[in-house]
């Protein structure tokens, strides 16, 4: 079977697990430790697609089906307590209608609960909240819940090489024939030839475009987050409005992370956390839950958001968060390249299979992918079997 | 640090240096300390250190790292002589201008900073529940059936720091010990003794020396301690 190289060690896992499913050689390589980019570290929120629903609702609907096959192949590291869309204000309640259609039109089972409801399952909401609707939101232990996919691939065959950064693309004629490493686990460089090359790489996407000199229409958008120690509520609790910032609780053990910002940046890297947004977090999430007012920020911390770039004036909360996956055969007639882009943590599996599929087209393959049904090995495993 | 909007203020930096511990099998082996200078503001943390660093000093320089939060377990480390996680750590509030990092001990190094968690789950089974009964929230009666992760995030800080893992390597080590006890509460009557049975080999529970420094340098509460003399009780009945 072909071999197929994987850049980066997020959303590069699902599809190195679905690969290996389907009966290919695939090697994954990552600059840093596996789930070091946003992968391992944004919210923790399993979306239940809601959030999307007043302007997205293609991603609300593919946020919503991926949530209960995580639930089912995935279950280990989520804590499945639902979430809560809170009206604070009357533009708020005047959402509520199309909120409330929207989740039905993406077949979310939301449900509007009294208010008095509401603050009887999170006793610290704000009492003045006007309107109180029930979603299937989750919180996940980001890492834990994408590790599985590089456990079970591994188990499978698939290399995984954390701390192995992509240095250059092997071109021969006018195609990708595989990519240079430097191993930082030994310092040294290397060649890996592969049939197919796959730009897994995120907000780094970019970069490993250029070094096909080829683009891709990727727009970094960070964002700050805040967690302050404390369990303030069970529920994911959202603030609800169309999608804005600072707009989200979700407990975690014994903490709440407080998100997030967002704005748009072209360096994935020079991402920081200014002061004024932190502030802003405590401000707007003591809104949502007034506790928040007396609590000491317990870590601060940013991530780049990999955008699929639709039109650059557009506003970074409104990009659509769905995927997508492009052949550079097609597009600049560069052979052996395929980058994808965009998505969400909670949409992993099926950003992979879309993969996979078009790499199965690619390849001339008539294989079906697996990972719906597949149950994940839990991600102790990952160490728990002898290093191949 | 960089300001990506414009809205951040000028803020106060100080210089400090940090002394990390390299090591790369077969190139830079035996280990050494290897420094490098930052200027460091207020807020900034140890990991933010070590990301600025491998950015623009170093792109070689090996670390674990995750969630940035004290949720993934990734990125302890010795702190000047202390295990610590690193993106918790602020180096301000370290009160020095010489920052120290080593890795764990007790590990095998992969380089430099990162440590191969291999031995750390070799006494962790694999299929131990990690979410557990959330307690009541503040003004509620009860928790509603509302289920959380466990507290231990696997950071592999209390191995490194016990004395009895030092002195006797097969040792389980607290973290292991703190799982299994767990464990025992969360599986059918029928299962305990067999999950007793374990923490009670020679290599379990009666190998720790009570020296409490688990419980000193666990990042998130767990209190390992406690379960070992929780099992010890239950051993002897
Ligand atoms: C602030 C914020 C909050 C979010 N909240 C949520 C949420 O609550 N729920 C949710 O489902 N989603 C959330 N997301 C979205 C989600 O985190 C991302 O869409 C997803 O993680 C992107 O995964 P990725 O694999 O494309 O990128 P990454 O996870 O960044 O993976 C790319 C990897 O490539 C590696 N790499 C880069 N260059 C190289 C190279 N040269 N060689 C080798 N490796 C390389 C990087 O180190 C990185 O690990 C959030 C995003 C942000 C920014
Ligand atoms: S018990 Fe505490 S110190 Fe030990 S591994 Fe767990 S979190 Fe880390
Ligand atoms: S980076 Fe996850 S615990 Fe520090």
């Amino acid at each position: 079977m072909e071999h197929v190289l994987i850049i980066g060690g997020g959303v590069g896992g699902a599809l190195a697990h679905d690969l290996t499913l389907r009966g290919f050689r695939v090697t994954l390589v990552e600059k840093g430790e596996l789930l070091s980019g946003t992968t391992g570290r944004h919210h923790g929120l399993l979306h239940s697609g809601a959030r999307y629903v007043l302007h997205d609702p293609a991603a609300a609907r593919e946020c919503w089906e991926e949530n209960q096959i995580l639930r089912r192949i995935a279950p280990q590291a989520i804590e499945p307590n639902d979430g809560l869309f809170v009206a604070l204000d009357e533009t708020d309640l005047s959402f509520r209608e199309p909120f409330l259609e929207g989740c039905a039109a993406a077949g979310i089972p939301a449900r509007e609960i009294s208010v008095d409801e509401a603050l009887a399952r999170v006793p610290g909401l704000n009492p003045e909240a006007k309107a109180a609707v029930r979603v299937p939101d989750g919180s996940m232990d980001a890492f834990r819940l994408a590790l599985p996919f590089f456990a079970t691939a591994r188990a499978n065959g698939a290399e995984i090489r954390p701390y192995c950064e992509v240095t250059a693309l092997e071109r021969r004629g006018g195609a990708v024939t595989g990519v240079q490493v430097c191993d930082h686990r030994t310092g040294r460089s290397e060649t890996i030839g592969a049939d197919l090359v796959v730009n897994a790489a995120g907000p780094w996407a970019g970069r490993i475009a250029e070094m096909a000199a080829v683009q891709v229409p990727i727009q970094p958008a960070p964002g700050v987050m805040v967690s302050v120690a404390g369990r303030l509520t069970h529920m994911v609790v959202n603030r609800l409005h169309p999608a804005g910032e600072g707009d989200i609780i979700v407990p975690q053990r014994r903490l709440s992370i407080l998100g997030t910002t967002a704005w748009l940046a072209d360096d994935p890297d020079r991402v920081t956390a200014p002061a004024a947004h932190i502030r802003r977090l405590l401000t707007l999430g003591a809104q949502l839950l007034p506790a928040v007012r007396s609590l000491q920020p317990h870590a601060v911390w940013s991530a780049s958001r990999p955008l699929l770039r639709t039109d650059p004036a557009l506003d970074p909360y409104s990009i659509s968060r769905t995927f997508d996956c492009f052949d550079h055969a097609v597009r600049d007639r560069v052979e052996g390249l395929v980058t994808l882009i965009g998505g969400k943590a909670t949409t992993m599996r099926a950003m992979a299979e879309k993969s996979a599929d078009l790499i199965c087209r690619k390849t001339g393959r008539n294989i079906a992918g697996r990972t719906r049904e597949t149950v994940l090995r839990p991600y102790r495993g990952y160490w728990r079997q002898a290093v191949p | 640090m960089a300001v990506p909007t414009g809205q951040g203020e000028p803020e106060p930096m100080r210089t400090i240096r940090f002394k990390i511990s390299r090591f790369k099998p077969g190139r830079i082996d035996p280990s050494r300390f290897e420094t490098f200078v930052l200027a460091v503001n207020e807020n900034m943390t140890v990991l933010d250190c070590l990301e600025q660093i491998r950015l623009v000093q170093d792109p070689t320089l090996v670390y674990r790292h995750s969630c940035h939060h004290s949720a993934c377990g990734t990125c302890a480390c010795i702190i000047n002589g202390t295990e610590r996680l690193a993106c918790l750590t602020r180096v301000w509030a370290l009160a020095t201008t010489t920052v120290t990092l080593a890795p764990l001990r007790g590990f095998a190094r992969i380089a430099d900073l990162a440590v191969d968690m291999t031995g750390f789950y070799r006494e962790i089974e694999a299929e131990w529940e990690v979410l557990r009964t959330a307690e009541p929230l503040a003004g509620a009666a009860d928790s509603g059936g509302a289920l959380r992760l466990e507290n231990c995030i696997e950071c592999g800080a209390c191995v490194s720091v016990c004395p009895a893992v030092q002195a006797h390597p097969p040792f389980m080590g607290p973290a292991a010990l703190a799982a299994l006890h767990n464990q025992m509460q969360k599986t059918t009557a029928e299962q305990r003794p067999a999950l007793l049975a374990r923490a009670a080999v020679p290599h379990g529970e009666p190998m720790c020396e009570r020296a409490l420094a688990c419980s000193r340098v666990c990042p998130t509460g767990v209190y390992p301690a406690r379960h070992i003399a929780d099992l010890r009780r239950l051993r002897l009945g």
